[in-house]
């Protein structure tokens, strides 16, 4: 049975529970159809350099150029009029860091210390300016339909490596602008769906508190245990959804002392928190996260995203952005070079970037509106060319310009360095097959390391 | 143009599928979860297309503009559709991977100026005369140069061409090289959609002639069988002649607890009460069975249980869903209205037929015209993104729903796939999906929404955009914006006031806001019109106008015209019930097969098309199917058949033996093992607590909830709200916001279209039976309700909470361990200290019996039918 079985994480575990006669029993009948998890950890179709995707996604849309899209032309132009609007400067001053040399603005100084691992996509376009359409659009593809998040794409692809926690978590989710739609398995089943994580990110998943002791528990999982299993000798043979529903109790069990284990930030080290910004109340929220999302992607979780809303700055520019820039920075420095430090970064894609970016014209005075028509997205480590910048906008960084790259091409990208050709995973719906970049995407061949 | 090429690679891909050595295909299982969700195909295809040159190429086709469609025309004959599909798979990949690099408009360096992406250039040649002379492979330079037989003209350069590939460009030279044409630039592309690349069009005639489920329903003879003493029903004929032409024999028939649980399950959603089980077991009558249908078909209960299987289908939510997620405050009328119908067991044509034009069916009473504009919701409840800003865009984006969900709904047919070019497995050309297009574009919605206001962030719900029923009479409308401070504390204080009731465990009866005569549904536009076709389904493109009209179905003769001051919605509505309609009557008893063996006779319920699954049983559907309609369409009739048949009341026992034939019960040799829909689940256990509310609720919870985006209300309103006790089909479900309970077990995607729901097996399920809190309470409630029956002996106590959960006593080994189990509960110290979240007040011993009737509501057994 063993043999004939493909072996999820799980199994062995479920071996355990079977008495061995069954087990013997079986074995003798040659092959049989036996219970396997979704969510099993599957082969890419081909050698990925990215294991795990950590997203942090910036809702609201970040200004680019006053951020990771250097125009010098801006300055000069301050104050010009380009069609009846009035061109707004950037707002912070930008250096050059690290070998390569990056343009990065005084808003991101702890992040910019790891230029030479930042590959900057300035050419990023997608199809509308309005929030919730463009993020729905960045986190399943399409904005019109209702279709599964690259998050459930990833996970249905490859599964997961731990079977005691989600393969895609999504930490802070918005609920507005397309709520659970943006983390949702559509049509794919629902196991690939994302499971949800409050902001504080203190509170575990739902249910994952034990309802009693633990003896007690354990005493009333057996039980359970054992009617299944009288079930299934009773079922009389091939039944993989007992043996199915025997396994999640186990999985179940060993979740709840995973997830808060995993959830538990009282065993990093002071300076792995001093790092992350935690215990300083600016960088406190997001610092936690961080850290919560290496600690996830430590222990094996596929796919997880970081949501920080409240980039949109139609007005306050100056104050707003300088105070989501001074949240994020430091925490994302610190993931930065923690992956780095445990050897993480080769394999885990960060991914950093808004829905869209923002006007080179101002709005009110103190504040930009939106532009979809070109901005910014980042990547590093898992498989990506560090100290990179790639593509371009326009000399006010208006429009992308040279070597654009639609958000259809950044999904098939990101699926590439996980190892999976996106016209390849497809899935069977409503008579034809489905895939994360519908009928388009190109691999940016250019970023890949 | 780019999205019309792109659907070209699309095709290329799935040859590649084929070529690929560890494409992933999805199979759904419905009732074996992990089991075989992915199976591996293996190589079978020679050809590795390298799709990256063909895409660089067909891009630069594009960009310099060439038609490929004169190639076509200078044919003497026109290629038929095998000699294009000849050239789409066997020809145009090597060119594209081999020969592109260096012969097309895309290459770097165009060598010996030969372009060898179009047909006009293979003709032309380059500098050394023509590469391509049709009809005479010995005159072409092509196949000179591929056959590597001229030292000097060997391509491609580096490698020879196997001499499968060469055999088949001599094959494609010498029928004349078919080669497929492109779409021109501008308006006519509309009308040569069909003549696009590759022609899908050009194999319809054949495909309406040769789809099984586009032929006439027949009324086939049952057959003769060996097994006569089995028969009950012409249904056993049809099943037992399958199973002996494989030697197989039906399983004798279910024990009477497992039929009683098994049907009382399927026909109304709900477990045999303790009183009707020990009624059944002692009725020992021929007919004890059939009156144990009669009464569930009677009951209230049934069309709940059915009439949420309708749901699924008509994608039935009460928020809009998509970028605002909005709140469709009406829609819980039509959710009323289709559990009516199926209580009533209103003739599945009726209420196809007032589902979409119910407003235009005439009416005898001001109830019945409410309750016929009631039914038109159906066409209104789907995902709509209220943020869409351009009108156009919205109206056909609407339209595209309402299309897929009818096609889907009532013809299991994919016609939405034909919104943007000529469906590519279906007969069904992009100008019919115009046809029918125009006639939900001449149909106005009224969800209760403008979307202008909205856009404006003001409250965008007023009386105007809502069906007005009899009896409306003008009220006080709230003029609050969106964004409106007191809106937002409006919203807080009503979900404040349910968590409050919530928490105090009060339960839900009725909103406070009493519901107005408005309802959600649609109405002829003042102007109904045909539409133009827009090509690739984008806006700015619009082709030739089309009439409006149905899908062209040979045997479907004399489709009705619509005049030019209807919408046609009426006749739309006639063509999809009448009798020579194949689909429709097929598709029904399809579903009702499906909920009852878990598993339709053509397993993709929403999918009757050439990618579909061919029936298992084609005569027994069609049989059915005629009987159906013979039967005036009573769904009641039909499932009653069906479960009175034996192929329905067989045992679900597993057998080696027949399983080493048939693993999958496809020939119907057992009883499926099914698990529960998360209602049933969730239903159960109010229902084994004793605290299920089986009265029908007024209204929806939605009601009190001011105009307001469900995501700004911060709060999940399904998860407060999760703590009705009414039966789940009455829980409000939100598009986005979907009560934990019921999302736990897979519960029906209310954005799409879902005639199956999906079984998967995953731990938070476990941990949703084991700690969740709407579960330790229904334990707690099941244990006291055991305590204090009259019932004073432990085994009796047992045999009454195992009656309550699994429908069966307990057996004397499983009466000793719960009594074990009890005792050591209750003797273990830790269950003095720790006390579950709602049994803080329970005494030990009930403590330590409400964790064993956990157990058992968490056991794999009360989650599944045998």
């Amino acid at each position: 049975m063993l043999q004939s079985a493909a072996c999820g994480f799980g199994y062995l575990a479920f071996a355990d529970l079977l008495t061995r006669a069954y087990a013997a029993e079986q074995a003798s009948q040659g092959e049989s159809h036996h219970y396997e998890s979704p969510l099993k950890p599957r082969a890419p179709h081909f050698a990925a350099k990215a294991k795990r995707v950590i997203f942090l996604f910036m809702q609201g849309a970040p200004s680019h150029v006053d951020t990771f899209d250097y125009k010098p032309e801006l300055v000069s132009s301050d104050g010009k009029n380009v069609g009846g609007r009035t061109i707004l400067a950037p707002q912070w001053k930008f250096k050059q860091y690290g070998k390569s040399g990056l343009w990065i603005s005084d808003l991101f100084p702890s992040v910019a210390q790891h230029a030479d691992d930042l590959c900057l996509v300035n050419s990023m376009f997608i199809d509308n300016p309005a929030h919730p359409q463009a993020t729905i659009q960045l986190h399943t593809g399409s904005a019109r339909f209702v279709r599964p998040s690259m998050g459930s794409w990833v996970v249905y692809g490859l599964g997961t490596e731990n079977q005691n926690l989600p393969g895609f978590i999504t930490i802070n989710p918005p609920a507005a602008v397309g709520g659970a739609q943006n983390y949702g398995a559509s049509f794919l089943p629902a196991a690939f769906e994302g499971t949800p994580i409050s902001g504080n990110a203190r509170e575990g998943l739902p249910n994952i508190a034990p309802a009693v002791a633990a003896s007690l528990q354990r005493r009333q999982i057996d039980l359970v245990q054992s009617m299944n299993r009288e079930m299934l000798r009773r079922s009389g043979g091939e039944n993989p959804q007992i043996e199915g529903i025997i396994e999640s109790f186990e999985l179940g069990f060993r979740m709840q002392s995973t997830v808060p284990d995993v959830m538990d930030l009282s065993k990093e080290s002071k300076q792995t928190l001093e790092m992350y910004g935690i215990g300083d109340d600016e960088t406190e929220t997001f610092g936690r996260q961080c850290l919560m999302a290496r600690r996830f992607a430590e222990a094996g979780v596929r796919f997880i995203e970081i949501a920080y809303t409240g980039w949109d700055q139609h007005t306050a520019l100056h104050a707003r952005h300088a105070a989501n820039a001074k949240a994020v920075d430091k925490p994302i420095a610190g993931l930065l070079a923690d992956l780095k430090r445990r050897r993480m970064l080769d394999d885990t894609l960060v991914i950093w970037g808004g829905e869209f970016g923002r006007t080179p014209t101002a709005q009110n005075r103190d504040g930009r509106d939106h532009n979809n028509r070109g901005y910014t997205m980042w990547m590093a480590g898992g498989g990506v060319k560090g100290g990179l910048r790639f593509g371009a906008t326009d000399e006010i960084g208006a429009r992308a310009e040279q070597d654009k790259v639609h958000v259809h091409d950044l999904h098939a990208t990101i699926l590439h360095l996980l190892g999976l050709d996106h016209e390849r995973l497809t899935y069977r719906y409503a008579g034809r097959d489905f895939r994360l970049t519908e009928v388009y995407g190109n691999v940016v061949k250019g970023i890949l390391a | 143009m780019v999205f019309w090429f792109d659907c070209l690679i699309r095709t290329h891909n799935r040859l590649r599928l084929r070529g690929a050595s560890r494409a992933y295909v999805p199979v759904r299982m419905p009732n074996s979860p992990g089991a075989s969700l992915y199976k591996q195909f293996h190589p079978t295809d020679v050809y590795l297309v390298n799709m990256r040159n063909v895409k660089r190429v067909i891009a630069g086709l594009v960009g310099i503009g060439v038609l490929l469609g004169v190639g076509v025309r200078s044919l003497a004959q026109a290629p038929s559709a095998a000699d294009l599909d000849f050239f789409e798979k066997k020809i145009r990949p090597v060119l594209a991977q081999q020969c592109y690099k260096c012969h097309s408009a895309e290459a770097k360096k165009l060598k010996g100026k030969l372009l060898l992406d179009n047909r006009d250039g293979a003709l032309k040649g380059g500098e050394t005369g023509p590469a391509v002379v049709p009809g005479t492979p010995g005159q072409s330079l092509l196949i000179k140069a591929i056959q590597w037989t001229d030292k000097d003209l060997q391509m491609p350069p580096k490698e020879q061409l196997p001499p499968e590939v060469v055999a088949d460009f001599v094959t494609w030279v010498r029928a004349g090289a078919p080669w497929t044409g492109a779409p021109q630039n501008g308006a006519t592309v509309a009308t040569t959609q069909a003549s696009a690349t590759p022609n899908y069009a050009a194999n319809y005639d054949h495909l309406r002639k040769e789809l099984w489920s586009w032929q006439p329903i027949a009324n086939p003879d049952p057959p003769a069988v060996k097994k006569e003493a089995w028969v009950r029903d012409d249904i056993d004929r049809f099943v037992l002649a399958k199973l002996e032409e494989n030697n197989l024999d039906p399983s004798p028939r279910a024990d009477k607890l497992s039929l009683l649980r098994r049907v009382s399950f399927d026909l109304i959603g709900l477990p045999p009460t303790p009183e009707e089980i020990d009624a059944y077991l002692r009725d020992d009558s021929p007919k004890a069975f059939e009156k144990v249908v009669d009464r569930l078909l009677d009951s209230p209960r049934f069309g709940e249980r059915w009439g949420r299987h309708w749901l699924d289908v008509a994608r039935y939510a009460e928020s809009s869903g998509m970028s605002r997620n909005f709140i469709y405050y009406y829609a819980w009328r039509y959710r009323d209205y289709v559990i009516d119908a199926f209580n009533s067991d209103k003739p599945y044509n009726q209420f196809v037929r007032e589902q979409i034009a119910g407003d235009l069916l005439p009416a005898n009473t001001p109830a019945e015209k409410d309750r016929l504009a009631v039914a038109t919701g159906f066409l209104t409840v789907g995902p709509r993104d209220f943020n869409e800003r351009n009108p156009r865009q919205f109206l056909m984006n609407t339209v595209d729903e309402q299309i897929d969900t009818v096609g889907r709904a009532f013809l299991a047919t994919t016609i939405a796939c034909a919104r943007c070019h000529d469906h590519k497995f279906d007969p069904i050309p992009t100008a019919e999906y115009y046809s029918l297009a125009g006639i939900f574009a001449s149909t106005d919605e009224f969800t209760g929404i403008e979307r202008r206001r909205m856009a404006n962030r003001q409250n965008p719900y007023s009386d105007d955009h809502f069906i007005k029923l009899s009896g409306y009479k003008a009220g006080a409308e709230s003029k609050k914006d969106l964004d409106d401070d007191e809106v937002r504390a409006q919203a807080r204080r009503a979900l404040g006031k349910m968590a409050v009731a919530a928490r105090l465990g009060q339960t839900y009866t009725q909103p406070s806001t009493p519901p107005r005569p408005l309802a959600m549904g649609v109405q002829d536009d003042s102007r109904p019109t045909d539409i133009r076709i827009l090509v690739r389904g984008e806006l700015d493109k619009p082709g030739d106008n089309v009439k409006r009209g149905f899908l062209s179905i040979p045997s479907m003769k004399d489709a009705p015209g619509i005049s030019t001051g209807e919408s046609g919605r009426l006749e739309l509505a006639v063509w999809l019930t009448r009798a020579d309609n194949p689909l429709t009557a097929r598709v029904m008893v399809n579903r009702i097969w499906e909920h009852l063996f878990g598993k339709g006779l053509v397993g993709s319920v929403d999918n009757f098309g050439t990618t579909g699954d061919k029936p298992t049983h084609p005569q027994l559907l069609d049989h059915l199917a005629t009987q159906f309609m013979k039967d005036g369409w009573s769904v009641k009739r039909m499932i009653r058949a069906i479960v009175l048949s034996n192929t329905y009341q067989q045992a679900a026992t597993f057998d080696r033996a027949k399983y080493n034939v048939d693993p999958d019960n496809h020939l119907l040799w057992r009883m499926n093992q099914r698990r529960l829909e998360a209602e049933a689940i969730r239903d159960a256990m109010l229902a084994a607590s004793g605290r299920l509310d089986t009265r029908s609720p007024i209204g929806s919870p939605a009601l009190d909830l001011p105009p307001i985006e469900v995501r700004v209300a911060r709060i999940n309103p399904g998860e407060i709200l999760s703590n009705m006790n009414y039966r789940s089909v009455y829980l409000p479900i939100f598009r986005n916001a979907v009560p934990e309970v019921l999302e736990a077990f897979d519960f029906a995607d209310p954005n799409q279209v879902s005639g199956q729901r999906d079984v998967t097996t995953v731990a938070p399920q476990a941990l949703f039976m084991l700690n969740n809190a709407f579960v330790t309470k229904q334990a707690t409630a099941l244990a006291a309700r055991v305590a204090n029956s009259p019932i004073r002996a432990d085994a009796g106590r047992i045999d009454l909470a195992y009656k309550l959960t699994l429908g069966r006593p307990a057996s004397g080994a499983e009466r000793e361990r719960a009594m074990a189990y009890v005792g050591a509960y209750f003797r273990d110290p830790a269950a003095a200290t720790a006390k579950p979240r709602g049994r803080r007040d329970d005494t030990p011993r009930l403590e330590a019996f409400a964790s064993f009737c956990q157990a058992l509501m968490a056991s794999a057994e009360f989650r599944y039918l045998n």
